[in-house]
């Protein structure tokens, strides 16, 4: 099946901005495996990896099973992960299965780089 | 003392679709079509399409083995302030409730995180948790999956 899910990366200062759109399935394995790998490299190496949901509409049961194990793989290296642009029914979902525990939510990206990059309070 | 009798439950929609991955998404939005008007709220109304989308996504891979040929079944029904989808496959002899790991334990976010439970395995834990009642029912072959959501009210103490 072919994938609709579609990644973006960027860097920022000490972040990595993987951008995501369109549905995240067990199709998006290789989007999101590849995403992570051109967001964090030996000389880029982000304390941080955003997550942006904004342009996802659909998630299931096997798409958190791929966020679980991106976050594996960061905690595994060190880094912190946060997420932003989620729905109000993909937040609660976050909240259920405790990813929320782990993944610092926030509204957008907007609000999510100025708590990385914005000057200490 | 008078009593009001209760409406007759009411079919809205039946359907068949092909064991083919990803026909989970024509299940969700034909129910979420179907149940338009009734009165669920938004938040509601997402937690089901999640469930029938789960529910689906475990019959056409768990029940009918991805097999095409062998129709996912969906009957919506309306009983009252009841909305009950019943979704069913061919798998009742063997392990048709989800994957295996779903069937095994709950699952736990650390020890996945930790590499002690697949990261999978996320399926009838969600669903649980999206609709009011969920009841799995086997007649030989025939497997169901039964989810209940009340038009109004929140469960789970959830937003709606």
């Amino acid at each position: 099946m072919a994938s609709m899910c579609e990644a973006t990366t960027r860097a920022l200062p000490g972040a990595a901005v993987i951008e995501l759109s369109g549905e995240v399935d067990g199709s998006a394995a290789t989007v999101l495996t590849e995403a992570y790998a051109q967001a964090v490299t030996p000389d880029s190496d982000p304390g941080t990896v955003v997550l942006d949901f904004a342009a996802v509409d659909y998630i299931n049961s096997t798409g958190i099973a791929l966020i679980v194990s991106v976050l594996a793989r960061a905690r595994a290296e060190r880094r912190k992960v946060v997420a932003c642009g989620l729905s109000p029914h993909y937040r609660e979902i976050f909240d259920i299965t405790r990813l929320s525990d782990f993944i610092e939510l926030f509204p957008d990206l907007d609000h999510a780089v100025s708590q990385l990059t914005g000057p200490a309070a | 003392m008078t009593q009001v009798a209760r409406p007759k439950p009411r079919r809205l929609d039946a359907f068949e679709l092909p064991s083919e991955p990803g026909n989970e998404r024509l299940a969700l939005a034909r129910v979420a079509e179907c149940v338009r008007g009734l009165g669920l709220p938004d938040g509601r109304l997402e937690k089901l399409k999640t469930a029938v989308a789960e529910a689906t996504m475990n019959a056409i891979e768990h029940g009918n083995k991805n097999r095409a040929e062998i129709p996912v079944e969906v009957e919506v029904t309306q009983n009252g302030d009841e909305i009950v989808v019943a979704i069913s496959d061919q798998g009742g002899d063997g392990d048709a409730s989800g994957d295996s790991s779903d069937a095994a334990e709950e699952p736990d976010l650390l020890k996945k995180l930790d590499g002690g439970q697949s990261p999978r395995g996320w399926g009838l834990f969600l669903i649980r948790n999206m609709v009011d009642a969920m009841d799995i029912t086997t007649n030989g072959q025939r497997h169901t999956i039964w989810l209940t959501m009340r038009t109004g009210g929140a469960a789970h103490g959830e937003h709606v």
